[in-house]
């Protein structure tokens, strides 16, 4: 979309007649200066989506206030008592917004953390970009290989700096099995499959209500087609619906087969042929696959990466002291296996953590070992790119190709067949529907 | 004797009648049997049949719709996802007559005969199969206020040349509230727009919470 072709809210009002007074009027998105920030000058931040893991981010941004990096300036919410919440832990002089296009007006804004559900990181990332702010933006990256395209694009065009939530990378023991592999202490590696529970199924579906007062539920579906307000796609639960969520390989996939993704080199290419098979939910709106088996074949290096989601197929995490690099486990029940030609190495990868065996964490490397990048904790890696230039760890590159694996099991196992992937041309191939698929038309005004 | 081999064989116009109307019954029993499963009270049953949907494919497509709209919430979904699982499986490659029957069934469940609903869903299956011929009938409910934003949607999605033609037309003709609509999938499609700015930026909506002092 050329700037040209967009309407800034003054000329909206000026085109309508309005006359009226608001604060904010400026445009940002005609004041992109990308690099913004020198380097002893605190980043001006905006929350948009504070509930779930927003809600987190905002208190953890808190630490970084006192460390004088940032001042938050703006919180948003389309959930009134969530917003509420917000200001209370955002403290005085914070601004709340229920529509994150009043966030990105602002021009004193450099920043923006985005919290919301899958269905809007596309939109809201590439309006952030447009308007010259950096992004954080939680994972996936993307619910459609349209979406990860533009947000690409995106990122590129207007040279903002994006991290996305795919954390796992960016923890102490993730350095540590990255070193650890790339060394070949267990050979050359043929096979990663990763090892997930199941997703629920809902045992009380209700019918379809008036959304709760708090709640702007034409502004929570945004991109989506309409549908009349059910609890059962909102708050805590949109995961488990394929267009929202997209289920436990859309969520827990984007941190397992990133740390993958990335500990095999393979940022920057793809699978050849994506093959899902499945078990549905009997009942309720939920749609997102029970149990999951996808295969990712790649080629030129040949490996394969595979998704198994049954509950009972978990690696048994090892015991700790807590003293580890990593900490405890907190959600043992996912990971990977990295099969070797000398042997294997398991990743568990509970919550977005990264913990891993005890041979990884205890090797100490010797005189002319490989080295690889070690990050000084998400979001300072954000802050080194947004200062730098530099490209952060979970780049939008990387994230959109870790997504897009997400995606296309997800396609497969709609669609009940193999599908065909062009990594170079990021599209599918020989199946005419699929590739309608790719992409999905969004809602006026809450598109692309 | 396989059907293949049937079809090849010299019939007499009597044994051919025949042929069909065997045909025609055994698909009637299974889409009886499908609607029969769908309707059944376990969800277990109604899962394996919607499951199993795709094969029955475009006989079944206008049963289905009925039984979308039933009072059992788990009934009315499992319908609608047989008829996505048709949908999705004459979508495959290599599988032209089997999409164009199951386009030429989903057609007609766009009239105004159908609840909105039915015709909602039904713009959506057409948006992953629909062909040329779809494209009047979609086009139509543009002028439909509950459901020309689907239709809209729909059109943007489905890449013939044909949609394009019935988005400008859509344009021309449409109220002013839901011009900036379909400028929109025109430019999406590639097609500029005068006149009609792309909105997207342009807040709207007001919180009522209060910043703290």
């Amino acid at each position: 979309m050329k700037k040209s072709n967009q309407l800034s809210r003054r000329e909206f009002l000026a085109a309508a007649g309005a006359a009226v007074s608001v604060p904010y009027l400026i445009p940002s998105g005609v004041l992109a200066t990308p690099g913004r920030g020198g380097a002893n000058e605190r980043l001006t931040m905006a929350h948009i989506g504070v509930g779930g893991m927003g809600g987190h981010h905002l208190r953890d941004m808190k630490r970084f206030v006192k460390a004088g990096i940032v001042n938050i300036a703006a919180v948003c919410d389309a959930d009134e008592n969530r917003l509420a919440g917000a200001v209370k832990t955002a403290g005085p002089g914070v601004q709340p917004y229920r529509d994150y296009r009043y966030v990105l007006e602002r021009k004193d804004i450099d920043a923006v953390v985005i919290a919301t559900p899958d269905h809007w990181h596309a939109v809201q990332m590439v309006h952030a970009a447009e308007c010259g702010k950096h992004v954080y933006v939680e994972k996936p990256a993307c619910c459609t290989i349209e979406e990860g395209k533009a947000m690409v694009a995106a990122a590129k065009k207007n040279k903002v700096s994006v991290q996305v939530g795919s954390q796992g990378r960016s923890q102490p023991e993730a350095y540590l099995a990255h070193r650890y592999l790339v060394n070949g202490n267990i050979g050359h590696i043929d096979k990663v499959t990763c090892f997930h529970y199941n997703s629920p199924e809902d045992s009380n579906p209700v019918p379809n209500s008036d959304p709760p007062p708090e709640l702007d539920w034409d502004l929570w579906l945004g991109p989506l087609r309409w549908r009349p307000y059910n609890k059962k796609y909102c708050h805590g639960v949109f995961r488990w619906v394929l267009e929202s969520g997209g289920g436990q390989i859309r969520d827990r996939g984007a941190h397992v087969m990133s740390c993958a993704v990335w500990w095999m080199g393979a940022d920057g290419t793809g699978p050849v042929t994506v093959e899902a098979t499945g078990t549905a939910p009997k009942k309720g709106l939920w749609d997102s696959a029970v149990t999951m088996d996808v295969t990712y074949t790649f080629k030129n290096p040949d490996w394969v990466l595979t998704w198994n989601q049954h509950t009972g197929n978990a690696v048994p995490a090892e015991e700790r002291t807590g003293k580890e690099p990593g900490g405890k486990i907190s959600r043992p029940g996912y990971g990977a296996v990295y099969h070797g030609s000398q042997g294997k190495f398991v990743h568990w990868g509970g919550d977005g953590g990264t913990w891993v065996e005890k041979k990884a964490r205890e090797w100490k490397p010797p005189a002319g070992a490989k080295d690889v990048y070690k990050s000084p904790g998400h979001k300072e890696d954000w802050f080194k790119g947004i200062k730098t230039g530099a490209k952060t760890i979970m780049n939008i590159e990387a994230s959109v190709g870790v997504a897009n694996l997400c995606v296309l099991g997800n396609l497969s196992y709609i669609l009940g067949r193999k599908l065909k992937w062009d990594q170079q041309k990021q599209e599918i191939i020989g199946d005419v529907q699929a590739r309608r698929m790719m992409g999905h038309p969004q809602r006026h005004p809450y598109h692309l | 004797m396989s059907i293949k081999s049937l079809k090849k064989a010299p019939l007499a116009p009597a044994t051919a009648g025949l042929m069909a109307g065997i045909a025609g019954a055994a698909q009637n029993k299974d889409v009886d049997e499908l609607i029969a499963k769908i309707k059944d009270n376990s969800d277990k049953v109604r899962t394996a049949a919607w499951l199993g949907a795709g094969n029955v494919g475009a006989p079944a497509v206008k049963p289905l719709a009925k039984v979308m709209t039933d009072n059992d919430l788990e009934v009315a979904r499992a319908a609608k996802r047989a008829l996505w699982k048709i949908v999705r499986h004459a979508g495959r490659p290599r599988a032209r007559n089997e999409k164009k029957a199951v386009t030429a069934e989903l057609v007609p469940l766009l009239g105004d005969d159908q609840p909105a609903p039915v015709r909602r869903e039904v713009l959506w299956m057409l948006s992953e199969i629909g062909d040329a011929k779809s494209i009047k009938p979609i086009a139509a409910l543009l002028a439909n206020k509950q459901l020309r934003e689907d239709a809209r949607m729909v059109l943007q999605r489905v890449p013939n040349k044909r949609a394009i033609g019935a988005l400008k037309a859509g344009l021309k003709a449409a109220p002013k509230d839901f011009k900036l609509n379909i400028a929109q999938s025109l430019r999406q499609r590639g097609v500029k727009v005068r006149g009609l700015p792309c909105v997207k930026l342009v807040p709207t909506k007001k919180t009522n919470v209060k910043p703290l002092e």
